[in-house]
C-alpha cells in the first residue's frame, strides 16, 4: 500500500514540479563549500542556505507519503484536481499536525503581505524562498509550494509510528538534516563564514554524521533534541500557538501619543498669545500656537479653526487629560471651548530586545518588509502588515514601534517580530 | 519670410508662402521659382526649405513625452555614460525613469527632486545587478544633498515597489581599493608606499570580513570601514616603513577622500585584532599595542576564524545568563549588564590574557549614557477634574499683560529704526 501511494504522489509532484523526485537530495543544486572566500558576505550564506532547503524539499513530499495516515492520503488522492489544490491541502495537514510544534508565527500569520504567491505559511522559509529564487538561477521548476514546507514537527512523529520500518530510518536522517537545516535557514544568513557553510553544506547534503568538526558539532543537537521534544508533542497536540510564542517576557514602553481634538470654534491666536504664559507663537515660522503645561508634560499646536493637536504624553489617559487641559486654557481665556471628537492618532512605543541583531540577514529573509539601508540610515525600517505598523530595528536590539492607533497593536506588533529576531540570535 | 530657406535658383531669402488652389507651395518672390510644393513627398532640398512644424503638430516618438521628461531621460542616460556602465543598465533605468513619470506626485515635484530622481532610478539599476555604487558618489555627481536624495530614493522604492538589493560589500571593496592611487610611483607616492594590488585587495578583504563577523559593519556605513581596512592592510603589508604614516596621510597619498568616521572605525577594528592577538600562542608573550599589532596582522588573518571564536565569546548567551543569576538579587536589566561587564574587566590583565569579551556591536559595549530610570506607573484616568488654580497659573495677570504689549511695541519700534538705514 505505502510503497504505491509513495509513488503516486510522487508521480503527482512530478507533474506538478516538472522533475523526478526518486530518492533524496538532487545532486545538481549542491553548493560547492569553497564558495565561502570568494564571497564572504551576506551573498555566500544565501548561495549555501537556500540550495540546501530547496534540495531537501525533493525528498519532502515523498516522506509526507509516509506520514499521513492512509484514510487521508485517499482523500487526498483525487486525480483531477490541478496540483496546486492538491500542494495547498498537504500544506492544510501540515497545519493540523504541526499547529504545537511551530515555533514561528501561526499559519494565516499577520506577517504575510498579501503580495507572497504560495500559501506559504510560514513566512520566513516562504518570502527566503522568493528571495533565492530571484538571486539564484538554478531553480528548476515552480517554486514548489513543499519547499516552504517546514518540517521541524515530522522526526518526532514519524519515530512514534514506524520505528520498525527500516526503510523510515534512512528518511528520519534525511529529516534530522531537514530539521537542523530548516532551523539553520531560519537562522541569519550571514553567519561566520567558514562556520556556516560548514554547517549548512556538510550536515544537510552530505547526511553523514562524521564530518568535520562543524558538522560533527551540529549533529549532535538534533538527537537530544528529540527526547525531548517528544512528550512535548503528545501533550500539546492542538494547543494553539500563542500561549507557547507569548513568552517574550518584554513589554514595549510608550513613548509617545499623538491625538487631536476639536474645539469648536474659532481662534484668535494673537489674543491667545498674549494671555498666556506658556504659549509662544510665530505667525511667520508657522501658522499655530505653541503652548506647553507642565502636567503631564506635553506640547499642544493650536489652530486658529478650533482645532488642537497635543503631543508627548506617555499614554493615553494622559493624553486625554492634558487636552482637556489646553481646553480649559483656552477656554479661561474667553473662548467657548468645546471638546469634540478627542481621537488618537499615533502611538509610539520602544523596547529592547537585549541581543543584537544581524539586520544583513534580516533585510534578506524579510525583504517584503524590510528596508535596510546602512548610508542613509543605521536602522532596518520593518513595515508589518497586520498590524499596521513601522518598526525601527537597531542592531543594538532597540525596537521603535509607531503608527498604532490602539495599545493592542504595539503588542501585537512586538509579540509578532520577537521570534524573528530572536531567529537571528546567535545560539 | 523667417524660415530659413532660400531659393535655389537666385538665392534670395524671399520665400513666400502661397497657394495654387489648394495645394500650398512656396515661391521666390523673386525669380518665381516653386522651392517646395505639396506636403506629401518631399526631396531632400525641399526639406530643406520646410517650414517649422509647431511642436503639437509634430509626429514622432517624442510626442506622449513631456519636455522635462525627455530632460530627465537625457541625464539618465548622460549619468549611466559618465559612470560607464552597460548598455543594458541604461535602459532599465530609463524605463524606471519612466515608470516614476507615470505618477502624478513625481510630474509635479520640483525640478530639484527630478534631478535627484535620475540618480535614485540609476542606483536602483545598479543595485539590482549588484553593482556596487555608493550613494555618496551618485549625490557627489548630481551636486545634491543627501537628504533630497535619500527622501526621494525611499519614495521612489515604495511607489514602485521595488526590490532593492544591499549593497554588495565584496565588490565594493574592489572598486574602492583600486581607485587608490598606490600601485605605481609617483612624484607623490615613494617607492615604499607602492603595494602589490592583488595583495592588498586580498587582504582587505579579509580584514573587512572580519569586521563584519564582529559587528563593525552593521548599521554602519560602509566606506569609513573599508577605508580603515584598506589603511591597516597597506601598513601591515610593510610595517617597518608604513607604521610611521598617518590614515590622514595614507588617504592624501592615495588622493580619497578620508571619510570622517574612518578613525573611529580604525580603533575599533584595531581593538579586535588586539583581543585576537591575545588569544596567538606566540604573540602572547608579547606586550601587543595598537600600534605593534598592525606588525602581526598577517598572522592573525591567517588564523582569523578559530581566533575570533576562541576571543570572544557569545555576548548574547553569556548576558542572559548573567541575568538569571542577578534577577534575584539586583532590579533592572541594566545592573544585570554591568555586572556581567564589570565581571569579566575584573579579571586580571597583564598575568593571563583577559577572559573572552562578549561578541557585541560596539553601541552594546559602551555603558549606557544614562539610565532611564522605569516611568512611575501612573494612575491617570484622563477624566479627573482640573483644578482652576493649576489653570491660572499660565495665565497672564492684566499688568503682565500690559507689560508685555509695551515691550513688544518697544522692540518693533527699534527694530523699525535699525531696518531702514
Amino acid at each position: 500500500m505505502a510503497p504505491t501511494l509513495c509513488s503516486a504522489l510522487d508521480r503527482v509532484e512530478a507533474e506538478a514540479q516538472g522533475r523526478d523526485l526518486r530518492g533524496p537530495c538532487p545532486a545538481p543544486s549542491r553548493p560547492d563549500p569553497q564558495l565561502g572566500p570568494a564571497s564572504p558576505f551576506a551573498p555566500a550564506g544565501l548561495i549555501n542556505g537556500p540550495c540546501a532547503t530547496r534540495a531537501q524539499s525533493g525528498s519532502a513530499a515523498a516522506q509526507l507519503a509516509w506520514a499521513l495516515p492512509p484514510s487521508r492520503l485517499s482523500a487526498l488522492l483525487t486525480v483531477g484536481p490541478p496540483p496546486m489544490e492538491e500542494e495547498q491541502t498537504y500544506l492544510e495537514l501540515y497545519l493540523d499536525q504541526c499547529a504545537a510544534q511551530d515555533d514561528l508565527t501561526p499559519p494565516g500569520s499577520p506577517l504575510l503581505s498579501p503580495v507572497v504567491p504560495n500559501d506559504g505559511y510560514i513566512p520566513n522559509t516562504s518570502n527566503s524562498e522568493t528571495v533565492f529564487n530571484s538571486h539564484l538561477q538554478e531553480v528548476k521548476g515552480a517554486s514548489g509550494h513543499f519547499s516552504s514546507v517546514d518540517l521541524s514537527f515530522l522526526p518526532d512523529e514519524l519515530t512514534q509510528e514506524s520505528k520498525d520500518q527500516s526503510v523510515i530510518r534512512s528518511k528520519q536522517d534525511i529529516e534530522e538534516n531537514c530539521k537542523t537545516q530548516s532551523q539553520q535557514s531560519r537562522l541569519s544568513l550571514p553567519r561566520e563564514q567558514d562556520m556556516g557553510l560548514g554547517l549548512i553544506s556538510d550536515s544537510a547534503l552530505s547526511k553523514s554524521h562524521s564530518q568535520a568538526y562543524p558538522g560533527d558539532a551540529d549533529s549532535v543537537q538534533p538527537s537530544p533534541e528529540k527526547p525531548n521534544s517528544t512528550p512535548l508533542m503528545s501533550i500539546t497536540p492542538m494547543t494553539p500557538v500563542t500561549p507557547v510564542s507569548e513568552c517574550s517576557g518584554i513589554v514595549p514602553q510608550l513613548q509617545n501619543i499623538v491625538s487631536t481634538v476639536n474645539l469648536a470654534c474659532k481662534l484668535d491666536l494673537k489674543k491667545i498669545a498674549l494671555h498666556a504664559k506658556n504659549a509662544e507663537y510665530n505667525p511667520k515660522r508657522f501658522a499655530a500656537v505653541i503652548m506647553r503645561i507642565r502636567e503631564p508634560r506635553t506640547t499642544a499646536l493650536i489652530f486658529s479653526s478650533g482645532k488642537m493637536v497635543c503631543t508627548g504624553a506617555k499614554s493615553e489617559e494622559q493624553s486625554r487629560l492634558a487636552a482637556r487641559k489646553y481646553a480649559r486654557v483656552v477656554q479661561k481665556l474667553g473662548f467657548p471651548a468645546r471638546f469634540l471628537d478627542f481621537k488618537i492618532q499615533n502611538m509610539v512605543g520602544s523596547c529592547d530586545v537585549r541581543f543584537p541583531i544581524r539586520l544583513e540577514g534580516l533585510v534578506l529573509t524579510h525583504q517584503q518588509f524590510s528596508s535596510y539601508e546602512p548610508e542613509l540610515f543605521p536602522g532596518l525600517i520593518y513595515r508589518m502588515v497586520k498590524p499596521r505598523i513601522v518598526l525601527l530595528i537597531f542592531v543594538s536590539g532597540k525596537v521603535v514601534l509607531t503608527g498604532a492607533k490602539e495599545r493592542s497593536e504595539i503588542y501585537e506588533a512586538f509579540e509578532n517580530i520577537y521570534p524573528i529576531l530572536k531567529g537571528f540570535k546567535k545560539a | 519670410m523667417p524660415g530659413g530657406g532660400h531659393c535655389p535658383d537666385c538665392g534670395s531669402t524671399e520665400l513666400v508662402e502661397d497657394s495654387h488652389y489648394s495645394q500650398s507651395q512656396l515661391v521666390c518672390s523673386d525669380c518665381g521659382c516653386v522651392v517646395t510644393e505639396g506636403v506629401l513627398t518631399t526631396t531632400f532640398s525641399d526639406e530643406g526649405n520646410l517650414r517649422e512644424v509647431t511642436y503639437s503638430r509634430s509626429t514622432g516618438e517624442n510626442d506622449q513625452v513631456s519636455r522635462s521628461q525627455q530632460r530627465g531621460l537625457r541625464r539618465v542616460r548622460d549619468l549611466c555614460r559618465v559612470l560607464q556602465l552597460p548598455s543594458t543598465f541604461e535602459d532599465t533605468a530609463v524605463a524606471y525613469y519612466q515608470q516614476a513619470y507615470r505618477h502624478s506626485g513625481i510630474r509635479a515635484a520640483r525640478l530639484q527632486k527630478k534631478e535627484v530622481l535620475v540618480g535614485c532610478c540609476v542606483l536602483i539599476t545598479c543595485r539590482q545587478h549588484n553593482w556596487p555604487l555608493t550613494m555618496g558618489t551618485v549625490c557627489a555627481l548630481l551636486y545634491a544633498d543627501l537628504d533630497v536624495f535619500s527622501g526621494t530614493y525611499m519614495q521612489i522604492v515604495k511607489l514602485l515597489g521595488l526590490d532593492v538589493p544591499s549593497l554588495c560589500l565584496a565588490d565594493l571593496v574592489k572598486t574602492y581599493c583600486s581607485s587608490f592611487r598606490l600601485f605605481q610611483a609617483s612624484p607623490s607616492v615613494p617607492a615604499k608606499y607602492v603595494e602589490d594590488k592583488e595583495k592588498m585587495l586580498s587582504r582587505t578583504l579579509q580584514l573587512v570580513e572580519l569586521a563584519d563577523e564582529t559587528w563593525l559593519v552593521t548599521g554602519r556605513h560602509p566606506l569609513p570601514v573599508i577605508t580603515a581596512a584598506t589603511f591597516l592592510a597597506w601598513q601591515s603589508l610593510q610595517p617597518l616603513h608604513r607604521l610611521t604614516c598617518s590614515l590622514a596621510r595614507f588617504c592624501k597619498l592615495a588622493n580619497v577622500d578620508l571619510p570622517y568616521p574612518a578613525s573611529s572605525r580604525l580603533q575599533e577594528l584595531l581593538s579586535v585584532l588586539l583581543r585576537m592577538a591575545e588569544r596567538l600562542a606566540w604573540l602572547q608573550v608579547l606586550k601587543l599595542d595598537k600600534r605593534s599589532v598592525v606588525k602581526h596582522i598577517g598572522d592573525l588573518l591567517q588564523h582569523r576564524h578559530t581566533l575570533v571564536r576562541k576571543a570572544f565569546r557569545d555576548g548574547t548567551a553569556e548576558m542572559e545568563a548573567g541575568e538569571k543569576e542577578l534577577r534575584g538579587r539586583c532590579q533592572g536589566p541594566e545592573q544585570g549588564k554591568e555586572e556581567v561587564a564589570s565581571s569579566s574587566l575584573n579579571l586580571p590583565e597583564g598575568k593571563r590574557p583577559a577572559s573572552p569579551t562578549p561578541l557585541l556591536p560596539p553601541c552594546m559595549l559602551k555603558p549606557p549614557k544614562r539610565i532611564c530610570p522605569p516611568p512611575p506607573v501612573s494612575t491617570v484616568t484622563g477624566d479627573e477634574n482640573i483644578s482652576d488654580s493649576e489653570i491660572e497659573q499660565y495665565l497672564r495677570t492684566p499688568q503682565e499683560i500690559k507689560d508685555f504689549e509695551k515691550a513688544q511695541a518697544a522692540r518693533q519700534a527699534a527694530r523699525s529704526v535699525s531696518n531702514p538705514p
